[in-house]
Order: structure tokens, then sequence, then C-alpha cells
């Protein structure tokens, strides 16, 4: 019969599950109670609750410098992913040539390869060409590494586009330009901010390609941590760390509200 | 669209010559970097001194041994939430806030989730409190810096891409099967073990071949969760290139992560494909 036992599993399944879920939460959870106690060492659950970790975070230019420093980049290297990314998904995925597999192969390879090869590869070569540890240097490593997410949802987006449409508009005496602008752009659309909002994401949380190419001057928000946590570890780490936690619950609600957590997450 | 072959070498040009300069020219140089000496002149003296030396071959085995626990681990808490998510939650909106904390993790560095475990793990931390709380042990447990600590923080990190992945691909199962399976008459248990798992695998193998790759080329959990008392390979890089400035042998390293990397997960994909066929 098809009763208890089938129940109990379920039951074990729902409850395995559960558990897994607070082990996801719980330690973003810690960080974010650690970072408002009033003690002056890490305390979980918080001793009494006060922002003045945060306040001590705000009076110390350094953080903010990081903090816009690794926005900028985000920003600059998500903008230039687009501007690389999108026309080249666009012949990819509308043009038939040969070897347009292996060029999307290239495109994407930075996927598979460890950051932390990406990142000494860049050290080294910037380097030679004499641009190591700088903006620049920090910026072509970060569009290397986001490229993928660029590529991967437009031409995904593009796939699952009626070609017929575009035809029309060119048929209809549309040039390329035009009917990309009016026509496509604006049925990819979502595909392409979730793209972007990836790209940003990963420039933006990124160690390993960062710490090979920032200097004590120019130093990104992650890295800062890291270099802080190697250190020692204190409350405003912890409020810190808080703040680039919000900054993920914003980016993962826009995310949803763009095309959806779960679509966004599975591809389905 | 139709693009014209001018407009189609127009738009990649500029894509293509970027990837060329800064990514496959590092690459290259990287790879003749690693066949020179210090002065430039051509040697295989980089590799010779990792296969000779079985320091090298010792942390790339204990490399490798944390990226199978971890794939482990990652595998036995994903699945189940995986096919929790996907055939037992009934409700859309719990079906999203799970998604939500899925997600959430993966925006966030993973310096920032590492530091969470230190604070987690610490002797004052959550995990030795509950088990102090229980009974378990009687004097808090060292486990921030252990391979255990490092296990549980990539486990972790990575977790959320085990999960996604095997998701996905249940979530595309075709459920008739398993009606069918048990309108013949086979118990839930005999259906997701005929079925449904076999049916997953394909998720299954992407998702630890992925939690796998990204374990073994970790460099933040394993440097801050180690403190100092042992060494992986994408620590060893690091130290060639940031205290050693040995930029030949550290190019050397690298390619060797890299290329055991692919080749131990090319093994893996080989031995699958021919049980899968074994199996018929």
């Amino acid at each position: 019969m098809r009763g208890s036992g089938e129940f109990l599993g379920r039951v074990a399944i729902a409850a395995a599950s559960w558990l897994v879920v607070a082990f996801l939460v719980l330690p973003l959870a810690v960080v974010i109670g650690v970072s408002v106690t009033e003690t002056e060492f890490l305390k979980f659950p918080p001793e009494g609750f006060s922002l003045k970790w945060y306040a001590a975070m705000l009076g110390d230019r350094t953080y903010l410098d990081a903090f816009w420093l690794s926005a900028e980049l985000a920003a600059v290297s998500t903008g230039a992913a687009l501007l690389l990314g999108v026309p080249a998904a666009l012949v990819i995925a509308r043009k038939r040539f040969r070897g347009s597999q292996a060029l999307n192969a290239l495109f994407l390879s930075p996927l598979v390869l460890p950051n932390i090869v990406i990142g000494v590869a860049v050290l080294q070569y910037a380097s030679l060409m004499g641009f190591a540890r700088g903006f620049f240097a920090l910026l072509v490593g970060h569009i290397v590494i986001v490229i993928p997410y660029v590529m991967r949802t437009t031409l995904a987006s593009l796939s699952g586009l009626e070609i017929s449409y575009e035809e029309a508009a060119q048929d209809l005496g549309a040039n390329s330009t035009a009917t990309f602008f009016l026509v496509t752009l604006p049925q990819i659309k979502p595909g392409v901010i979730a793209g972007s909002l990836f790209a940003f994401i990963i420039s933006w949380i990124n160690v390993e390609v960062s710490i090979f190419n920032s200097t004590p001057l120019q130093v990104t928000l992650p890295v800062k941590i890291f270099n802080y946590v190697q250190f020692t570890v204190d409350p405003i780490i912890a409020a810190v760390s808080a703040v680039t936690i919000y900054v993920a619950i914003l980016a993962v609600v826009l995310l949803d509200a763009v095309i959806g957590v779960e679509k966004a997450a599975t591809g389905t | 669209m139709r693009i014209g072959r001018f407009e189609a070498i127009l738009l990649l040009g500029g894509p293509v010559l970027f990837l060329v300069v800064f990514f496959v020219g590092p690459f290259l140089l990287m790879t003749v970097a690693s066949l020179q000496a210090k002065g430039g002149a051509w040697t295989a003296a980089q590799y010779v001194k990792v296969a000779t030396d079985a320091y090298y071959w010792e942390i790339l085995y204990e490399t490798f041994k944390i990226g199978l626990w971890v794939a482990l681990v990652t595998f036995v808490m994903g699945y189940a939430l995986a096919y929790y998510i996907t055939f037992q939650v009934k409700s859309r909106l719990v079906r999203r806030v799970i998604y939500i904390v899925v997600v959430t993790p993966l925006f966030t560095s993973v310096i920032v989730r590492s530091f969470a475990w230190i604070v987690m793990l610490g002797r004052q931390g959550l995990v030795n409190q509950a088990l102090q709380a229980t009974g378990l042990v009687s004097s808090p447990l060292s486990l921030v810096y252990s391979k255990t600590g490092v296990i549980m923080g990539l486990s972790y990190v990575l977790l959320p891409f085990m999960v996604l992945t095997v998701s996905s691909i249940l979530q595309n199962l075709n459920r008739s099967l398993l009606e069918a399976a048990r309108d013949l008459g086979a118990s839930p248990l005999m259906a997701f073990l005929k079925i449904t798992f076999p049916l997953s695998l394909p998720g299954v193998i992407a998702g630890s071949l992925m939690v796998f790759t990204l374990t073994v080329s970790a460099y933040v959990t394993p440097s801050i969760m180690s403190g100092g008392r042992f060494n992986v390979m994408s620590m060893l890089i690091f130290q060639q290139y940031m205290v050693l400035f040995d930029y030949n042998f550290g190019a050397a390293l690298a390619i060797l992560l890299m290329v055991a990397t692919l080749v131990l997960m090319g093994v893996y994909v080989m031995l699958l494909e021919r049980r899968a066929r074994a199996a018929g």
C-alpha cells in the first residue's frame, strides 16, 4: 500500500531540505547578527543592538574608496561586456559561418578556466606590457570573466526569438541597425538585463582576479575584506560584510522582478 | 535577422580582438613563461622541478581529495533540496523563497561567505555552542583551521551550483514516466531508483564536475580557513606569484593545476559513459 512508508519518506526529505535551507541562510544571518553587536568582539547572538560598527565603517575613508572602486569596476566592465558580448552573440546566433562554434567556445571559455589562473595570467601579461596593477589591468581581467555571462543569456534569448519578425522588418525596408534596435533588442531585453546583472555581480564579488591586480592604494572591497580577515576578525569587518549581503539581496530581488529568480537560476 | 558579411566582420571584430589580446595573449604568455628559465632561456626545468618533488604531488593529491569530499557533501545536500523543490513544494511562493535563499549566497562574495564560517566555527561560534549545549563535546573543538572546516566552508560556497544544476534537470524530467511506473505498481522508492535518479544523472554529473573544478581551483576559502596550517594548489600558485615573484615556476604550477583538472574530468566523464553503455 502507498500509505505510511511514502508519507515518512516525504517528511524525511522535507525535513532534510529545510535543514539544508537553514545551512544556506544561517551563515549570512550570523554575519548580519554580529554586525550589530555592542561588544568589541564578534558575538552571536549579538549583545544589545547598535549601529556603531556601521558608523565606524562610514568613518573610515578606505572602506568607501574600496566600495566605490568595486562599484565602478563592476559598472564599467559590465558596460564593456555588453558592448562586446551582445554584437558577438547576435552574429553567432544569426549568421551561419565556419568557425562559429569555435568562436562561441572562445567567448564562453573564461567560465571553465580557474579564476586564479586568469588572474595570474593577466598579471604576468600586464607586467610585460607595462600596465600592471592599475585600474586598466583590473578592468580587462574583469571584462574577460564577465563576458560569458552576457553572451550566455543573450544567446539564449536570441535562440528563443521568432526570426520572422526581424525578417519582416528587413523586408519592409528597415536596415539592420534599425531592425536590431526596434525589433530585436526590445524582445531580448530581459535576457540582456539578467546577463548584465550577473556580470555586474560576478565582477562585484570577485577576489581571485582582483587580488593579483590591486595595489594597497587601489583595492576592491572583496580584496580589502580578504586582506583584513587574514589578520583579524572583528565587528567592523562584519558590518562591511553585512553591507555586501544587503547588496546581494537587493540584486536577487531585482533579478526576480526582471525575469523571475527561478527562471534566471535554472534556465527553465 | 539577415546580417551581411561586412556587418558580421564589423560586429565580431572588436570582441574577438579584445579576447585575443587580453585573454588568449595572457594564456600564451603564461605557457611560454612556464617553459623558460628566469632569464628567458628555453627549458623544461620548471616542470622537472614539479615532477621530481613529491611535495607538489602530495599537495595536488590533497587538493583533489578536498575536491572529492566537497563534491560528495554538496551532492547529498543539494540533491535532497533540488528534489524537494521540484517534486514536493506545491506553493509557488515557497518555491520562490527557497530559490531566493539558494541564489543570494551566490551574489555574495566568497570572502564574505568564508568569513561567515570563521565566525560560525570559532571557539565561541555557533557550531561549538550547539555541540556543547547538546553535550556532544565538553570543550570547544578547534574547527576553524582544519581540513574539515575548509570542506564545510567550500561545501557551503558551492552548494547553490549543485542545487541549481540538479533542479534544472529534475524540472525537465518527463513526469508521465513516473506516473507509469507507479501505476504499474512500483513503490515510490523503486520509482525513484529506477526512473528519477538515472534520468537526473546528467545533472548530478554536471553539478559535481562544476563543484569539483571550482573546489580545486578555489583560493579564498582554503587560504583563510586553513590558517596557514596546510596548502592547496592555488595557495602555492599565489605564493609563487605574490611572495616569491617566480612567475616561471608559478606559471608551471598553474598549468599543472589546469591540465590535471581537465584530465581528471575527462576520465570521469569517460568512465560514466562506459558504465552507461554497459548498463545498456
